[in-house]
């Protein structure tokens, strides 16, 4: 039998877990999760390792080595901040977005076309920890990069940029933006439609490598036991990947994982079926996709939260006859404190609606819709976005989301989401709920490069059916 | 995700000196037959085809030959309606900066039974360079286009500047983004 411990450095806590393999698969035998010890992150994670070991919390991390495999992810302050640059917002910057956020990176700012001075000084203020930068086929515009490169290379900017733009381009760039450290990939549309995300993914991965391995002292736990960290969401991501490949039962999937600061979206399935009614415009999206929305959250995030989902909670509110006063109320409290938990059963009852705007609002970006057109050759739908009308399971994570036991919290947004507008949503048809009751998922994502079938397993082996309840 | 044995280099190579063409039906209009021959025969006549299919809008066709800094848009419409589709086409490519890009369009343009003088003169007023009436003998269109093509970009190998606006300095004060321009050419016509 093999011991495999898994550790997940997060903003506020750092949780691990002890697993052990042997022929009958992947066992959680222990959990546990220590405050995240900003200063030196490998404080808290050698006392997490410590408690899995059961060894006294002070032992020092080098004495740790040995019993069990190891493997670990951070989210260095809730992921990398990605600044994307490309030509048409409909293409090639759609493209830089959705690369950036399943690299496990937040977009906190986006270009198209020409970049401004305002832009640039926009930039320069922003401090980003990576420029993801492209624009143009292989072969095809150059005239937009080139310029853009121009003024990048006169700017202050300090961090690494990405080019992942027009091949015959490349060269220039790098000429161009001599002082600045400029890596070299693959084009992310290398033709009109044509969807190339993985060679830039990969460069951003290396980056948070990097940054986060020497920049967050993480290099001792590197050297000690031989293992890479990876970014949490990305963790997250793999996880899903792997899932319809090694459980087969769970083809078509979909994760909400709401937090303090962000939602993250995911989804695995199919982005486009191909028939004579319905005709796709813009880019076909991946078929794994992770979105993550840096405005909607429990906590730090709660007051843009109320912001962007007003016209949501305002329904909801008027539904559950609740005032909007008392909502307000409690958001200043929680602004206060940003660890605060519900003491009565309306402060319960608003933290369950502040989840469903999560879900309702980063459903609404996440998943595409239909519009309905009438032609002389007859109804034709006109899809944009992801279709996911045939995901069968969605797992709900996170603080709030691994701790339900009603799947309303999720089903109720999703229902009122079915129309938005013109558009017909394509949410999942027929959806079954679960819980990530034991919040997994970040843990066995660090261990599915190693162990896919195994760790996929116990994955799904540990969610909470919700359906059963309502 | 990753499709493409052929190596990017390979590709390249392949397509460096050929001229990219967007393809496309206009509006409503969902005849996928005539679209999928016309990528056929001008990939044959040696262009790259950048083929949007069935129900392009405007702007799709101007996305995609900003990316590729496309030489033409060749523009199908077979139901009737691309009068009223085309309508601003032209000055649409000048608003995103497409200031040299060739404008082709045939098909049954107009419903009725409209001669095609008039028909071709409308077009062409609209900024069309070439318009063809459904009956039209491919080959002699990919002559044309090939000449067209010459005529207007030379030998210049490295493509179109295509963007006339971008080789002056920017104006600060105006700050105005593509997409905001876009706006406002859309709702001027």
């Amino acid at each position: 039998m093999k011991k495999i411990i898994s550790l997940d450095i997060g903003s506020t806590w750092t949780k691990g877990g002890l697993f052990s393999l042997d022929t009958l698969g992947l066992k959680l035998e222990k959990r546990i999760a220590v405050p995240t010890t900003q200063a030196n992150l490998v404080q808290g994670f050698s006392q997490a390792l410590a408690g899995l070991l059961q060894k006294d919390k002070d032992t020092p991390l080098k004495e740790l080595t040995g019993p069990a495999e190891i493997y670990f992810s951070s989210s260095a302050k809730g992921g990398l901040r990605i600044a994307a640059i490309g030509l048409v917002p409909d293409l090639t910057l759609q493209l830089a977005r959705l690369a950036a956020m399943s690299a496990g990176g937040k977009v906190i700012a986006s270009y198209s076309f020409t970049l401004t001075r305002s832009d640039i000084d926009h930039l320069e203020k922003l401090q980003p920890d990576i420029l993801l930068f492209c624009g143009g086929t292989d072969g095809g515009n150059s005239h937009y990069v080139l310029e853009n490169a121009r003024k990048l290379a006169a700017s202050s900017l300090s961090c690494p940029v990405i080019y992942a733009g027009n091949r015959a381009a490349a060269e220039e760039v790098v000429d161009l933006m001599k002082a600045k450290e400029v890596i070299v990939t693959e084009n992310l549309m290398p033709e009109v439609g044509q969807v190339n995300l993985e060679p830039a993914r990969e460069k951003i991965r290396d980056i948070f490598l990097k940054r986060i391995v020497s920049g967050r002292g993480l290099s001792e736990i590197v050297e000690l036991f031989g293992t890479l960290p990876r970014p949490t969401p990305l963790a997250v991501f793999e996880l899903i990947s792997a899932i319809p490949q090694y459980q087969t039962d769970w083809s078509d999937l979909a994760a909400i994982d709401i937090g303090g600061a962000t939602t993250d979206f995911y989804s695995n399935t199919e982005s486009y079926l191909e028939t004579d009614t319905v005709v796709l415009k813009g880019i076909r999206e991946p078929k794994v996709k992770r979105t993550v929305e840096g405005d909607l959250g429990m906590r730090v995030s709660a007051r843009s939260l109320a912001d962007s989902g007003w016209p949501y909670l305002e329904e909801r509110l008027s539904e559950l006859r609740l005032e909007a006063t008392r909502l307000r109320t409690y958001l200043d409290k929680i602004a206060r404190n940003l660890d605060y938990l519900p003491q009565s059963e309306e402060e319960t009852g608003f933290d369950r609606l502040l989840a469903e705007t999560c879900v309702y609002y980063a459903a609404l970006r996440h998943i595409g819709g239909w519009k309905e057109t009438y032609t002389p050759q007859g109804r034709v739908y006109v899809q944009t976005g992801k279709d996911l009308r045939r995901v069968k399971a969605i797992i709900g994570s996170g603080g709030f989301l691994s701790a339900t036991h009603s799947a309303d919290v999720m089903r109720r947004p999703l229902q009122k989401l079915r129309t938005y507008g013109q558009e017909r949503k394509l949410l999942p048809e027929k959806p079954l709920f679960y819980a990530d009751r034991q919040y997994l998922f970040s843990l066995l994502g660090n261990l599915v490069g190693k162990y896919p079938a195994e760790a996929t397993a116990l994955a799904v082996a540990s969610l909470e059916n919700l359906n059963d309840e309502d | 995700m990753h499709q493409e044995n052929e190596s990017n280099q390979e590709r390249e190579l392949r397509n460096m000196d050929k001229d990219t063409i967007i393809l496309g039906v206009i509006g409503a209009d969902c005849h996928s037959v005539g679209n999928k021959i016309l990528e056929l025969f001008f990939t044959a006549e040696g262009f790259k085809v950048v083929n949007l299919g069935v129900m392009v809008s405007q702007q799709e066709f101007i996305n995609a030959a900003i990316e590729t800094n496309a030489r033409a848009i060749l523009v199908s419409s077979l139901y009737g309606h691309g009068e009223i589709d085309c309508q601003g086409f032209r000055d649409l490519c000048l608003e995103k900066g497409l200031d040299r890009i060739l404008l082709y369009v045939g098909g049954n343009l107009v419903v009725g039974k409209t001669p095609f003088e008039i028909v071709e003169e409308k077009f062409k007023k609209m900024g069309f360079d070439r318009v063809f009436p459904p009956d039209v003998d491919l080959k002699q269109v990919a002559e044309l286009l090939k000449q067209d093509i010459k005529e207007r970009f030379g030998a210049d190998s490295q493509g179109p500047r295509d963007k006339g606006s971008a080789g002056e300095p920017t104006k600060p004060e105006q700050d105005a983004r593509p997409e905001d321009r876009r706006k406002q050419s859309s709702s001027g016509g």
